[in-house]
């Protein structure tokens, strides 16, 4: 395979908190790479779009530590200075937030803030910006886009912001586009057009998008692999088919275990994982997932965090207790 | 009047409502509000014009009719020198706007960049600027300003400087507040995920949001500067005689109270009447800018 476009090492995000170090991301790692689409998945706390933020260079730092490595083209992201971030946040990364409502500036057109990135990184102005902006948000699915231009956040609906957000993140044809629980805050329906929009637009412009989200039913729909994370690590990675067809980690079970499948020869009833996910700043020190899980032992898996090992080809758990290994 | 409801296809040919249109709107709603906004237009006639306008000059002194009543020719009667009052109180506008203008704008060019840059950097730049206002802050506001006086000398210039600093520390910290909320919204991370940088996102993202506690508190002030400037008139720290100045006036016709009532009556209610017309406009623009007081009201008007 090609070089990746993006290239994270060992992640690792650290909270300073009044009651000790928050171990909120705990060296993750992944390769991204051209027109891929990564899905990370996990609980809320699980870390994932803290993850993210760093890899975007968007944590305050203090209170967050960031530590690893985030390669982009090769070049070393983490510890970046912010002049040199400005060139790539936009340009060549960017990223959509999970509340439509919120992350447009309410005092501006979405006009304005569609021509900014365009302005930042194109030196496109005017009358020139204007017209891409028309055409992105035909793009990305706003009917009637030359009325719309003008209009201020708060006349547009949920799905309809999260597209200008789509459109605002496109302007400048970045290669990687991040989607933070992008279809989170939207309704069912808007949530299906907006994963069907990235997925198109993605086979068109040749992106790579990395997707977080905690519902296993959109990952199945567009994503190439998919990580699964929990207390902050990855517990499991695979493709799509592989993770659906053989979930190897406990958590994984869990997870699709707690997903409605219509038609399918389960059990009726669904399956919840019970507990709550571990508070980072007492994460114990072995598998994270340990005090939950059904399948845990009391020497190993309390005693120290399992490797990432091969389960079967591109295939990656980090567990004792594999479910292909079969339990008695 | 737009409002969150989504947009749907039928909503496609409503023409974009700009904020500031609905503002406006909202404003001209609240009678007090016009009022105050008429009363102010008037005096700004008043101070441009003052000298045209004014029957007499403000230095025509006429012995033989000192200390008269109201009259047809002298409507606010004469003082002990035998000016005529409405000429004086007329002149006497200029000074007070212009005092208030310019002490209120000092206060806005220093407070609101102090309070941006605490409210976005925070930490110690912070703490050090917002502390240098708390010192300043901590002084009652006209005894700071007769101190500053006291060391710069009495006179009108010297007045807008004192009250423009006694008024930066209100600026500095209604505009912190607001940034520190502001700047965690999403929208200012949205923003810096395009590639905006700290210039850009404090001028042009989170200014605009925090410009309507600003206003309404740049008209309030306009109203106590006002009123300081007054003050210190009355005591002689800021106009010097033989100009006019309300607080003057009113000093001077202390000592005339019993004789020619006048002689105060009409200055102090100059006063009052630019005070309150700031007051009501200052208020009506808080009703319109603040999106929660409006949801208040507007659920008010639906229950209604």
């Amino acid at each position: 395979m090609s070089e990746p476009i993006l290239q994270v090492r060992d992640l690792g995000v650290r909270f300073g908190t009044k009651r000790g170090a928050a171990e909120v991301v705990n060296g993750i790692s992944y390769d991204l790479h051209r027109g891929e689409t990564l899905a990370i998945v996990g609980e809320s706390g699980s870390g994932k779009s803290v993850g993210v933020l760093a890899l975007m260079g968007l944590l305050a730092q203090p209170p967050a530590s960031v530590s690893g490595s985030v390669r982009y083209h090769g070049n070393e992201l983490v510890g970046l200075a912010s002049k040199k971030w400005r060139g790539i946040r936009g340009m060549g990364i960017a990223m959509i937030f999970q509340d439509p409502m919120t992350s447009l500036n309410p005092v501006r057109t979405v006009g304005y803030q569609l021509a900014e990135p365009m302005e930042l990184h194109l030196d496109l102005k005017g009358g020139a910006a204007r017209q891409r902006a028309v055409e992105l948000l035909d793009l990305v699915g706003i009917p009637s886009p030359e009325a719309r231009i003008d209009d201020y956040p708060h006349q547009l609906s949920g799905g309809m912001r999260q597209r200008v957000m789509i459109a605002m993140g496109l302007a400048c044809d970045p290669d990687v586009l991040i989607a933070d629980e992008a279809t989170t805050a939207l309704d069912v329906t808007t949530q299906a057009q907006i994963t069907e929009l990235v997925a198109g637009l993605q086979e068109r412009l040749g992106m790579a998008v990395i997707w977080i989200t905690h519902d296993l039913g959109v990952v199945a729909s567009i994503a190439d692999r998919v990580h699964v994370m929990y207390g902050g690590r990855f517990m499991e990675q695979a493709s799509v088919d592989e993770l659906y067809a053989a979930p190897q980690h406990p958590y994984t079970e869990g997870l699709l275990g707690s997903l409605p499948m219509p038609g399918s020869d389960r059990p009726d009833r669904l399956v919840t994982i019970p507990g709550l996910p571990p508070d980072p700043v007492t994460m114990p020190p072995g598998c994270p997932f340990a005090p939950r899980c059904g399948y845990a032992d009391n020497t190993q898996c309390t005693a120290a965090m399992p490797e990432m090992a091969l389960m079967a080809e591109r295939h990656e758990a980090a567990c004792y207790h594999p479910i292909g290994a079969g339990h008695e | 009047m737009s409002d969150q409801a989504p947009a749907t296809d039928d909503r496609l040919a409503a023409k974009p409502v700009s904020r500031t249109r609905e503002t406006i709107q909202t404003l001209m709603a609240n009678r007090l509000a016009v009022a105050g906004l008429v009363v102010l237009t008037i005096l700004v006639f008043v101070g441009i014009f003052g000298e045209a306008i004014a029957p007499y000059g403000i230095n025509d002194i006429d012995i033989p009719k000192r200390l008269t009543g109201p009259s047809s020719d002298h409507w606010f009667g004469t003082d002990e020198l035998g000016r005529d009052v409405f000429s004086r109180v007329i002149v006497a506008a200029r000074v007070s706007l212009q005092v208030g203008f310019i002490a209120v704008g000092f206060a806005l060019v220093v407070g609101v960049p102090i309070g941006l840059i605490s409210g976005y950097y925070r930490g110690g730049v912070d703490s050090f600027l917002m502390r240098m206002m708390d010192v300043l802050f901590s002084f009652p506001a006209i005894l700071l300003a007769i101190a500053i006086l006291a060391v710069l000398g009495p006179g009108v210039g010297n007045a807008m400087i004192a009250i423009g600093l006694v008024y930066t520390p209100i600026f500095a910290r209604i505009t912190r507040g607001s940034v520190l909320v502001v700047s965690e919204e999403v929208y200012i991370r949205a923003a810096r995920s395009l590639g905006a940088g700290d210039r850009r996102i404090i001028f042009r993202h989170i200014l605009p949001n925090v410009m309507a506690p600003i206003i309404v508190q740049t008209t309030l002030s306009l109203a106590f500067a006002i009123l300081s400037e007054a003050a210190l008139s009355f005591l002689g720290l800021g106009v010097q005689p033989p100009n006019p100045a309300w607080g003057r006036m009113l000093a001077e016709g202390r000592n005339f109270f019993e004789q020619a009532p006048w002689m105060g009556i009409f200055p102090g209610l100059a006063i009052l009447f630019t005070v309150m017309s700031f007051n009501f406009v200052g208020d009506g623009l808080r009703d319109a800018l603040d999106p929660k007081q409006k949801s208040v009201i507007e659920s008010r008007g639906q229950s209604a």
